[in-house]
């Protein structure tokens, strides 16, 4: 009962102050910006998606001759732009969309070079002029705009009512203190959470109802999760803010702490641990790669150059051959595949380490439910390989099925004349796993359930022992 | 009696916990940034040399001058630690050729850099002097008044015959020698740094231009204390002032900005502008095929093939490259051979004789296209850009980066100096071409008699443009800052004269 009354109460206090009135106003007006460019910008990308991606489908199926599907292999590979990209950016348009099988290297009269994966890089930046700009999207207004409101609600929790004496007066009651706390933070939790459920509210009610952005179960499903984790991640803060507010005497003095303290934590720390981490374990410069890429194709030619001179037989230096054409292919695709690996290993690397501040938690949660940013990037890469496996299956399924040719891949008339039905051939297809997505996200969500706890537990014993 | 008042403010703003905290966090996080920025810009550095010394040595190799494509790099500008603009962004490596005016929009990242590593966010000294030294300011303003109202000592003050402009004017002025004190000190201890390591040279230039960062960063810095100090006179308690202060702030520094950029995010579909100026050129491109065709055709050579039955070990290609966006389109060709059959002596002087037609052409075309492409391109791209940086300047933050942007040079018209030193050079390269009569020359398509020389080709340099320069294009925004300034000091004069104690 106790406990009730004293949510009410600060409640009440809250929703007639200034800062909430300040604070529904401006996360209203970041989310309903967000919305209005999510449905301008969102039916482009997609339309561009599908523009492209059906044209690498149509060149593909068009293809009816089993060596011409062998050599040129699938052709480009496009990443499905995802409907959630409003609330999480996760630089998307600084990563590749694509994955591309070349089969451009070399030709002899007698073969051509086969298809590997290629993982071609984005500079999209190169281009432009324009200044500088974070992206509003929910991971900025959760995570810088929303933390630092919270810190704004909970900042004078204690210390104010102790400098008015007010906390005398009501600890004069028979109440225990923990239920004071608790009702200071349920005060505080719901508060804020009006203006900000609204503003999700609105900005969901906007982009829902427009018929430019379709959301499926899938998607109302991965939003629940996010909202969920901000609410958790706001927890942080609250408790952030009890904690040095019951520490401190003054309410000036806990504000300066709990700014000082957001300044550190989230803006600077992870811009600075990220640059200073990228160093530890640099990927290998691109001129570096394409030696060491020289550098063995040069020997697999050689070694197959020496096979060559050993016989005189047409039919045993066709099978030859077409070893070479394989591995060559294989080789190379390998090489580029380990590349991509550790490229991406030397952000991702980073990108953990960053994880001390909880801004770059909430970051990547999102990223990862939202199905963008980095973590989507590696499941669109994983697909891409799974395909690769199973493109290179179906050629040599298709192959075996014929008994009348002579099975040598990689040369032209080694391989079945037969006609492939373009049903038969495989489609690439960019799915999402949330389990996937789960199994990414289980450490981050730990770490932030582990903050929040710790936080409250301390804001708890500061509390029990503050003097009044 | 000023002097006693600035005594007592200074005393009261020095002996605070805030000024301890803020002091400590400005100087661990600018040492800590600029250790990592250092880092940053030496590997830059080194990336730019390595490329310089392969292009160099690239072009030396080439056999015949129709394969010279020379590239030239862009040197990091070291001043971009402290505010690093479009420096890091924009393309650092650009081919030069006869057949194309070249601008940033054709030039690319040399390859040694990790590409995905553009997903990492990474912060300059200005960033940090943007947010922390602006909360810090708002942080030392916002009870000046209010809270010494609250307090009733205003009462007590103005009880003696003391002039309230006074009062205001020693609060400002205490409250600014406060403020400047981590200001300097770190940018101090940055500097420290920076003249310690070996790979970064400043002339007595970069010290101007870092003067002039630091004038700015005080008017900034001044701006944000006197809204704080409106604040504080138009509100009764410090509890308001405060937060009016940080919703002030946040809207300012973390939302504006990113706000306004993201309602006028320009789409990727070229404005109607563009699309004329883009068949314009087609067309001077077009007009030029077709002369070059008729010239294939009326010529002693049978038949219009531009290789003239020319074959051999080395390639030929022509195409029209073209990109709607940047408005680009070009006659791109090579037809360069190492060795040459003698079956083919007598197509050679067709061959010369066409080329020595063909070059120049293009050359003429390619200016001729260039006249309607720059105006074009100032059109479009740079004033559609230009007008994102002016309402970024609705804030104060905005006026401080663009300015000190403009003394670092990492700002577009800093950047774009390069590309007017690239197009004069590429002028020197054609002047070369034309002295050593390439075109006409059997050394322009075939190495057999000889190979093209490179040696006496001037080398490209480029030099940042003087600290005047950067100061007049700084200026404008200085100007605003302190303009603002003024303009907030009489409101809060006229606010606090008018209010009741």
């Amino acid at each position: 009962m106790a406990l009730l009354n004293i949510t009410w109460r600060e409640l009440y206090d809250n929703l007639n102050s200034l800062r909430f009135a300040l604070a529904t106003v401006l996360l209203l007006a970041l989310m309903l910006t967000n919305a209005v460019v999510h449905l301008r910008e969102h039916p482009v990308r997609m339309q561009k998606y599908r523009d492209a991606a059906t044209q690498s489908v149509n060149t593909l199926t068009s293809r009816t001759d089993l060596y011409d599907l062998a050599q040129k292999g699938p052709g480009r590979l496009y990443k499905k732009p995802s409907p959630l990209r409003f609330c999480a950016d996760g630089g998307d348009s600084l990563l590749p969309t694509l994955t591309d099988a070349a089969s451009y290297f070399w030709s002899t009269n007698t073969s051509k070079s086969f298809w590997r994966m290629t993982y071609p890089s984005a500079t999209p930046n190169l281009k432009n002029i324009d200044p500088d700009a974070t992206q509003i999207d929910w991971a900025f207004v959760i995570g810088y705009v929303l933390s630092l409101i919270a810190l704004l609600f909970t900042f004078d929790a204690v210390s104010g009512e102790r400098e008015q004496g007010t906390l005398r007066l009501m600890l004069a009651n028979p109440i225990p203190r923990h239920t004071v706390l608790i009702g200071k933070f349920l005060g505080a939790f719901i508060s804020v959470n009006i203006p900000f459920v609204i503003a999700v509210l609105m900005n969901l009610l906007v982009i829902s109802t427009s018929n430019a952005v379709h959301l499926g179960v899938d998607e109302w499903g991965r939003l629940g999760i996010i909202v969920g984790i901000a609410l958790l991640y706001l927890c942080l803060f609250l408790a952030l803010g009890l904690l040095v507010s019951a520490c401190v005497k003054q309410s000036a003095v806990s504000l300066v702490i709990l700014l000082l303290i957001w300044v550190s934590f989230v803006i600077f720390m992870p811009n600075t641990l990220a640059s200073i981490a990228s160093r530890f374990s640099p990927a290998r410069s691109y001129d570096a790669f394409q030696e060491d890429r020289r550098q063995k194709r040069r020997a697999v030619l050689e070694a197959y150059y020496t096979q060559r001179e050993k016989t005189e037989d047409p039919s045993k230096r066709m099978l030859i051959q077409s070893e070479y054409v394989t591995e060559d292919a294989m080789q190379d695709g390998r090489l580029r595949q380990a590349y991509l690996s550790e490229r991406i290993a030397q952000v991702s690397q980073a990108q953990t380490i960053t994880r001390i501040s909880p801004v770059a938690i909430i970051q990547h949660l999102l990223e990862v439910f939202a199905g963008t940013g980095l973590e989507r990037h590696l499941q669109f890469v994983d697909n891409v390989q799974l395909y690769d496996r199973e493109y290179r299956e179906f050629i040599a399924d298709t192959e075996r099925a014929d008994p009348e040719s002579p099975h040598i891949i990689g040369i032209r008339d080694g391989m079945s004349k037969k006609k492939v039905s373009p049903e038969a051939i495989p489609i690439f297809e960019d799915t999402l796993s949330l389990s996937k997505d789960f199994n990414a996200a289980a450490m981050d969500m730990l770490l932030l359930t582990l903050f929040v706890v710790v936080l409250l537990a301390g804001a708890y014993l500061a509390f029990v022992r503050v003097e009044v | 009696m000023l002097k006693t008042l600035i005594g007592r403010e200074l005393l009261d703003n020095l002996m605070t916990f805030r000024f301890a905290a803020v002091l400590l966090i400005t100087l661990l996080l600018v040492v800590a940034n600029t250790v990592v920025l250092i880092k940053d810009y030496e590997q830059r550095l080194e990336s730019y040399n390595t490329s310089v010394q392969t292009h160099h040595k690239e072009i030396q190799e080439k056999e015949t001058y129709s394969a010279g494509e020379v590239e030239v790099d862009r040197p990091p500008n070291p001043l971009s630690i402290f505010n690093v603009g479009l420096d890091k962004r924009l393309g650092n490596e650009i081919w030069i050729a006869h057949n194309n005016v070249p601008t940033l929009w054709e030039a690319r990242m040399n390859a040694s850099d990790n590409p995905y590593l553009n997903i990492l966010s990474s912060i300059d000294i200005v960033f940090i002097f943007e947010v922390v030294l602006s909360l810090m300011a708002l942080l030392f303003a916002y009870d000046a008044l209010a809270g010494e109202r609250e307090q009733g000592t205003l009462r007590l003050v103005l009880t003696h015959p003391v002039r309230r402009g006074h009062i205001l004017l020693a609060k400002y002025i205490s409250a600014m020698l406060c403020l400047l004190v981590p200001l300097l000190l770190s940018l101090i201890l940055a500097m420290l740094l920076l003249t310690t390591t070996t790979t970064i040279s400043m002339g007595a230039d970069d010290f101007g231009r870092i003067g002039g960062i630091v004038l700015t960063s005080i008017a900034y810095l001044s701006v944000f204390y006197l809204i704080g100090l409106f604040i504080s006179a138009v509100t009764q308690r410090t509890g308001t002032a405060l937060m009016l202060a940080m919703f002030v702030w946040g809207a300012l520094v973390l939302v504006y900005p990113n706000l306004i950029l993201a309602i006028i995010r320009s789409s990727d579909i070229p404005e109607a502008k563009a699309v004329s100026a883009f068949n314009e050129i087609k067309q001077v491109w077009d007009e030029f095929d077709r002369e070059r065709k008729h010239f294939l055709a009326t010529d002693a050579f049978p038949g219009e093939d531009p290789t003239f039955n020319i074959n051999g070990m080395g390639f030929f290609y022509e195409h029209f490259p073209e990109n709607r966006l940047t408005l680009l389109y070009l006659y791109n060709s090579m037809m360069t051979f190492g060795e040459l059959d003698e079956k083919f002596e007598e197509e050679v002087p067709h061959a010369q004789n066409y080329f020595q037609y063909l070059i120049p052409s293009t050359i003429n075309t390619a200016e001729r296209a260039w006249l309607i492409r720059k105006q074009a391109l100032e059109d479009t791209l740079v004033r559609k850009s230009n007008m994102k940086r002016t309402l970024l300047k609705f804030s104060p933050v905005g006026m401080y980066d663009a300015a000190t942007q403009a003394w670092a040079g990492t700002d577009l018209k800093g950047v774009r100096d390069f590309f007017d030193a690239v197009r004069h050079y590429r002028q020197t390269v054609i002047d070369y071409f034309y002295n050593k009569n390439a075109f006409a020359s059997r050394k322009w398509f075939a190495a057999d008699e000889g190979a093209a020389d490179w040696r006496t080709l001037p080398a490209f340099s480029f030099k940042r443009s003087g600290v005047e320069i950067n100061a007049k294009r700084a200026l404008p925004d200085l100007f605003l800052l302190l303009t603002m300034n003024l303009f907030l000091f009489m409101m809060i004069f006229l606010v606090f004269i008018k209010s009741e104690v």
